[in-house]
């Protein structure tokens, strides 16, 4: 029988991974500290398992590396050679190496489509071992910097000039310092054991049901008229029985899922051990100092996320020491030391876990990339004036904005920031966000749930259909008499605590069919009891949708998609119900996206149709702290031809107020650094603001409010309980005259 | 019956018997899954389809494309429910409660396809196949695979690793 020699190569590839880690660990070891024999012991077999293993499957050039990187490390332990930085260097190059042919094997299964060997690199470390370092030519990885930003890693193995490439080479994948996972999971025995005493546990409560089956039919056969009472009495004592059976089994069901899902738990150390090495190759080619400090790996995450975390936290790292960390001249220029630090860590949170990778760099240049993103047509002058400096730090996230023309002109971030965004919240359900202050450094945080299989889910029914919500995303649920809903720009908005939400139905978002059958859990008449909201919040923006009903909340399982539909944005996954039926759990940044859109459509026609009103050439600020309110009397004046700029407080909101002109202001009162009545009085203060209509919007009813308004120098008072749009527009219509 | 209660005659003739019968088996042949739609007669390759299931339910999922009907539970497994009436042009089905659904895999997806009725699975010999012919509609050129006759019917044989590599090329 002809010799299985696949399945040899992937038990190689299982046992080569371990040992490439164990390598590497050594060789931060010896890099980190003074070089003891033990350690030295533990590499040198590892380096001398990975030869002998894979000569006998006749991987040579994995065997050649080996062989050399062995006889260095034998000379280091011998004491013929000492341990420099250099040869540590050197030692990285050769386990990256091994480590990139591994990954070959593993994608392809077949020793025939490895790479040839890497010949300078074994005549480099042939040369080390008889101690002759320094004439060791070390080609510096290279860093693309191409506009997808999608490769991630240094290119370690390029051979030195001298040589001149051989073809296979370029089509041979790079051996990859990439932060990889494996396809199979190790399990301690004990928990493997507890798995398989719980499913004979469950295999016994089966075998009771099915005994309580033959209970029932020996209930029925015995059930004569003249015993009805004897025969209620031994019913009632098979329902008790019953339902303690059924009891026992959820317990059991419940548990069984817990030690399931543990076993798909792995510690972040898969993703976060490498990071050490990931950051010095690349501090080391672009000529930078940087050391890497990484907490938190002992965080178990759900292995599906630890497979997709790797290529964002590199991406990350990359970017902290590309653009983020100055060089050491410009950093001592600054008083700050010269090496740059970058942290990786993480922390539990509730049933959550934030990783962030912070560096202490420069910050990102939040006027040049305001700029940028107007130069470069994302957004007009106007809009970008009123952006706040959180919005446009968030501008780097766009698809298109972090080419790598911008980058390399405004020396700031943005390398395939969008595929990290894409990989966080489509993928992992999770979010990210960015802290930077300029001259003291930058913080991307992802918050991800621990678990992508078991999450809380709100079932929700439109139409006779059920539809689901991951629980991060759902704010509140609130029901609103309908008389309190407002019209804004042809569409619904509710004022929730002194915000403007926009209202939609989600029958109407996602085009839902009417069910033919009704189901009889769906009531005629929740309608007039108002309208039932699902507020759904995605960063600081908040979508109210229009639900007929509640059905359930608990946690879920959430199945994946098939593979061909995960394009669909707007649902993250699939939960059955108890009556097993498929639910799609709605992805809420998706449905906010649609709603934008969809708000976009209607500001459009609203515009056209007023297209002679009159409104234009004014230019209106609007001062609001929440950013619901914000957009929609945005939408609202843009719709009649206004000019708007945003300012998200009375500070903010005074600092634009200054550095432009506007014919009007309107304001909100509570918001956080500066309010609204002193935003007015301070306005008043201004020579050019003297004269200029200032109008508050508030949820202030009182009277003693409306006075005090007036007495700082309002001209006009809108209570947003009364708003209506065409109030505001004939307000700013009839001061500016 | 025992060997040795076998006369010469009978072992020949048993012997015969067994070559005519390779000699039927050598003739390649090919399983098809022989379905109706809007009362045309389709088929697709027998290895393609995984399983015929039949009485589900199709849950909508928000955002599809109208070729794709919805999602069916097989087993825990959540798989697609695509429908071949716009690509084939016929009009859609009025009643689907006695719709099949052909559990198939190709092109590195996996869906199921809703047909009226499953006709028939039956193994054809490869010369019955024939080339579809030039004149075959603009629509049908690339995924039809073969004509046959089938009881006194024509019926079209269809390309599934095609039809669900245009699919996943399509979608999104």
């Amino acid at each position: 029988m002809a010799l299985d020699i696949k399945k040899f190569i992937s038990r190689f590839v299982e046992e080569a991974r371990e040992h490439i880690k164990r390598l590497g660990e050594g060789l931060d070891a010896m890099n980190r500290d003074s070089v003891d024999s033990e350690n030295i012991n533990a590499i040198f077999r590892s380096a001398h398992t990975i030869k002998g293993s894979s000569r006998m499957l006749k991987l040579s050039a994995i065997t050649e590396t080996a062989h050399k990187l062995e006889d260095v490390l034998g000379a280091l332990r011998d004491g013929s050679l000492n341990y420099r930085p250099e040869l540590g260097t050197l030692l990285y190059r050769g386990v990256d190496a091994i480590a990139g042919m591994v990954e070959c094997l593993a994608k392809s299964g077949d020793g025939a489509a490895l790479p040839p060997v890497d010949e300078a690199l074994c005549a480099s470390l042939a040369q080390a071992a008889t101690g002759e370092v320094s004439a060791v030519v070390i080609p510096p990885p290279s860093i693309d910097l191409a506009s997808d930003g999608r490769q991630l890693t240094a290119e370690p193995t390029s051979p030195p000039l001298a040589t001149p490439a051989p073809p296979a080479a370029t089509s041979a994948p790079p051996a990859q310092a990439k932060l990889s996972t494996s396809d199979t999971v190790r399990v301690r025995l004990a928990k493997l054991d507890e798995l398989i005493k719980l499913m004979g546990e469950v295999v016994s409560s089966h075998a009771t049901l099915r005994q309580r089956l033959l209970d029932l039919r020996l209930l029925e056969s015995d059930a004569s008229p003249q015993h009805w009472e004897q025969h209620r009495a031994r019913l009632h004592h098979f329902g008790q029985t019953l339902r303690d059976d059924v009891q026992n089994q959820e317990l059991l069901m419940d548990e069984l899922h817990d030690k399931a899902l543990i076993m798909r738990m792995l510690p972040l150390a898969m993703v976060f051990d490498s990071a050490g090495r990931v950051v010095r190759d690349l501090a080391h080619s672009v000529g930078k100092e940087v050391e890497c400090a990484v907490s938190g790996a002992e965080i178990e995450l759900d292995r599906q996320m630890i497979d997709k975390l790797s290529d964002p936290i590199v991406h990350l790292l990359r970017n902290a020491i590309d653009h983020g960390l100055e060089t050491s001249a410009v950093r001592l220029a600054a008083g700050k030391s010269s090496q740059g630090h970058v942290t990786l860590s993480a922390r539990q949170d509730g049933g959550w876990v934030v990783i962030e990778v912070a560096d202490d760099g420069g910050g990102v240049p939040v006027e040049v990339i305001r700029e940028k993103a107007v130069r470069k047509g994302f957004i007009s002058a106007e809009q970008a004036a009123g952006l706040s400096d959180q919005a446009v730090v968030d501008l780097i996230f766009r698809p298109g904005f972090s080419t790598s023309a911008i980058i390399t002109d405004i020396s700031g971030r943005g390398v395939g920031m969008d595929v990290v965004k894409q990989n966080i919240v489509d993928d992992l359900q999770g979010e990210v966000t960015v802290e930077t202050r300029l001259g003291v450094g930058t913080t991307f945080a992802l918050r991800l749930p621990l678990s992508l299989a078991v999450m809380r889910v709100l079932l929700v029914e439109v139409n006779g259909l059920p539809f689901g919500f991951t629980a991060q995303y759902v704010d509140e649920l609130i029901r609103v008499p309908h008389e309190e809903m407002l019209t804004v720009v042809e569409r619904n908005a509710v004022i929730i605590r002194n915000e403007f939400v926009p209202v939609v139905l989600l029958a109407d978002l996602l085009h839902a069919p009417k069910r033919l059958v009704k189901t009889t859990r769906s009531q005629a008449g929740t309608f007039d009891h108002g309208m039932l909201l699902v507020v759904v919040r995605v960063r600081n923006e908040k979508l109210a949708l229009a639900v007929d009903d509640l059905l359930d909340e608990r946690d879920m399982v959430i199945k994946p998609l098939p593979e061909h539909m995960r394009r669909l944005t707007m649902v993250s996954g699939m939960v059955i119900t108890g009556r097993n039926e498929l639910v799609s759990v709605l992805h809420a940044p998706a449905l906010l996206e649609l709603a934008r859109q969809m708000r976009g459509q209607a500001s459009r026609t609203e515009a056209a149709s007023h297209a002679n009103a009159g409104g234009a050439a004014y230019r209106i600020l609007v001062v609001d702290d929440s950013f619901n309110t914000r957009e929609i009397e945005k939408d609202v004046l843009e719709a009649w031809g206004y000019h708007v700029t945003l300012a998200e407080d009375g500070m903010d909101g005074l600092q634009q107020a200054r550095a432009g002109t506007f014919d009007a202001v309107l304001t909100d009162v509570e918001m956080p650094t500066m309010d609204g009545f002193t935003l007015t009085s301070m306005l008043r203060q201004e020579e050019k603001y003297r004269d200029t209509p200032i109008v508050i919007i508030t949820s202030r009813e009182k009277e003693e409010d409306k006075r005090r308004g007036i007495e700082v120098g309002a001209d006009a008072y809108i209570v947003k309980g009364d708003f209506d749009q065409s109030s505001l527009v004939d307000t700013l219509r009839s001061l500016l005259g | 019956m025992n060997k040795q209660e076998m006369t010469l005659d009978q072992v020949l003739s048993q012997r015969r018997e067994a070559k005519r019968e390779i000699v039927n088996v050598d003739e390649p042949t090919a399983k098809l899954v022989i379905f109706e739609l809007q009362g045309d007669w389709f088929a697709f390759q027998g290895e393609k389809i995984r399983e015929i299931l039949s009485q589900v339910d199709v849950f909508f999922v928000p955002g599809c494309p109208t070729s794709l009907e919805g999602v069916i539970n097989v087993r825990g497994d959540i798989e697609s429910v695509i429908s071949l009436h716009e690509l084939l042009q016929l009009p859609e089905s009025v009643d689907m409660s006695s719709s099949s659904y052909l559990l198939g895999s190709g092109a590195g997806m996996s869906s199921t396809i809703r047909v009226d009725k499953v006709v028939d699975v039956v193994d054809v010999l490869l010369s019955n196949i024939h080339k579809p012919p030039t004149t075959l509609p603009e629509h049908l050129r690339a995924i039809v695979s073969g004509i046959l006759q089938f009881k006194e019917k024509t019926v079209t044989a269809l390309d599934l690793d095609r039809i669900f590599a245009d699919y996943s090329h399509g979608l999104g």
